[in-house]
């Protein structure tokens, strides 16, 4: 993409004052139910960049031009550089408290596995999806995962659209269910706040950000580790999730997915169509 | 990869978008890049992390930290993600056994943790193209429904094995 749109001075602008709207409005907590709902700062800077969407609003190209909003698409991987740097330089010192909590860290990466048990079988016997549930539910749909599919299937295969599709939800509302998911569960007491830190590391960069700052609002007095377990998390993911994907997760979801007659729904959608 | 899905003519799910992504391909194109997308964050920690000059060396241990890391991932012969690698940085400068790690550690706590991933998502709300709202038009309501069931699904299980284990 052409730099002149990449380094435009009216999207770096319209971010950065965003962005200053979204920190000075702060963090605003909400009571539902048994829980408290947490809304972040990024919350305010994601509604404030749609609501100042060409695409979204015709009005707005008169800022933003359209080409200008298409440049915005690869600043996203970048700009989450930074914050994943700042993230590692939280587990560094507390290396001594993640080597002792060790196991239930590598071991709750089998929890991606989780994926499938609830989602496949609500899309193949609810929703009637076809082999697109595979695609959609192997996995939590993130970088490695989606290189994964695209090898075994091509991505314009039903499993290929089927992750994208989960892919493009993730990219949009993922940080912001993840937030909320997470912040929600915290405020339950259900589980151990550092579990729901571990549980956030599944997620990509933006996700964990939200995830584990959602928690870390919730317990400030736990801030420096809940982040350092989310971040060893989302580290131990990233080196091993594309391992698991291919050899556990995906053969596995091809089973389940024979064992739901997920083949015999497709049969039958042929001969109807 | 086959061709036609490089060559998709509507510009859709395609993989040489996600290729293009990747920004240890493009190091110098990236530098700069970074630096803009760092300024929007050094801006944005103003409010809720510290001034400007304070947190200026943070900001610059970051953009180094995130350069580092990119020029290894570009450079090693097998693939991992870059954010492993510039995490992976981070993790080993900022180890109590590492020299000056707690001058490090000092100068990046300056640098809120939030406030750094407040521009991504302003970014990310700004790039929302018209082939995403057509995609929620279309197959949508069935993907976002999977989508979450999906996301809630990995989170809880984890937070249930990590609960049983700690």
């Amino acid at each position: 993409m052409d730099m002149k749109l990449l380094l435009d001075w009216r999207l770096h602008l319209t971010v950065i004052l965003a962005s200053l709207l979204a920190e000075w409005i702060g963090i605003l907590r909400i009571p539902l139910g048994p829980g408290t709902l947490l809304l972040l700062p990024l919350f305010y800077a994601f509604l404030v960049g749609v609501l100042l969407n060409p695409h979204l609003f015709m009005s707005m190209q008169r800022i933003i031009p359209k080409p200008v909003s298409n440049a915005a698409g690869p600043l996203i991987m970048i700009s989450v550089l930074p914050f994943i740097a700042k993230f590692g330089s939280t587990i560094g010192p507390a290396i001594e408290q993640l080597v002792a909590a060790g196991p239930a860290l590598i071991l709750q990466e089998l929890g991606n596995l989780g994926t499938m048990l609830l989602a496949l079988p609500f899309a193949v016997l609810v929703l009637r999806m076809g082999r697109e549930a595979i695609g959609a539910t192997y996995s939590i749909a993130r970088e490695p995962n989606i290189a994964v599919i695209s090898d075994k299937y091509g991505l314009r295969s039903p499993e290929g659209i089927g992750i994208m599709g989960v892919y493009v939800v993730g990219t949009m509302f993922g940080t912001l269910y993840f937030a909320l998911m997470a912040g929600y569960l915290a405020s339950l007491d259900l589980l151990d706040i550092r579990a729901l830190a571990m549980a956030c590391g599944v997620g990509s960069g933006s996700m964990v950000a939200a995830c584990s700052g959602a928690l870390a609002e919730a317990a400030p007095h736990l801030r420096d580790e809940l982040l350092a377990f989310s971040g060893a998390s989302n580290l131990l993911t990233y080196a091993t999730g594309l391992y698991v994907s291919l050899f556990i997760a995906l053969p596995a979801a091809e089973w389940l997915y024979k064992r739901l007659g997920g083949a015999m729904f497709e049969e039958i959608r042929h001969e109807t169509h | 990869m086959k061709p036609t899905e490089t060559t998709a003519p509507n510009g859709g799910f395609d993989a040489s978008a996600l290729v293009e992504l990747r920004p240890e391909q493009q190091l110098g194109k990236t530098a700069l890049l970074l630096a803009a997308v760092c300024v929007a964050a050094w801006i944005s920690n103003m409010v809720n992390g510290a001034p400007l000059h304070l947190a200026l060396p943070g900001m610059l241990i970051l953009y180094a930290m995130v350069m580092i890391g990119l020029v290894i991932g570009r450079f090693v012969p097998f693939y991992l993600p870059s954010v492993a690698w510039v995490s992976l940085v981070s993790i080993v400068v900022t180890l109590p056994a590492f020299p000056g790690s707690g001058w490090i550690v000092g100068q990046l706590s300056h640098v809120d943790f939030l406030a750094v991933v407040t521009p991504v998502l302003a970014y990310a709300g700004l790039a929302l193209t018209g082939r995403e709202f057509t995609m929620f038009r279309q197959t949508g309501w069935k993907l976002v429904i999977v989508s979450l069931l999906v996301f809630t699904g990995t989170f809880v299980a984890s937070a249930v094995i990590a609960n049983l284990l700690l």
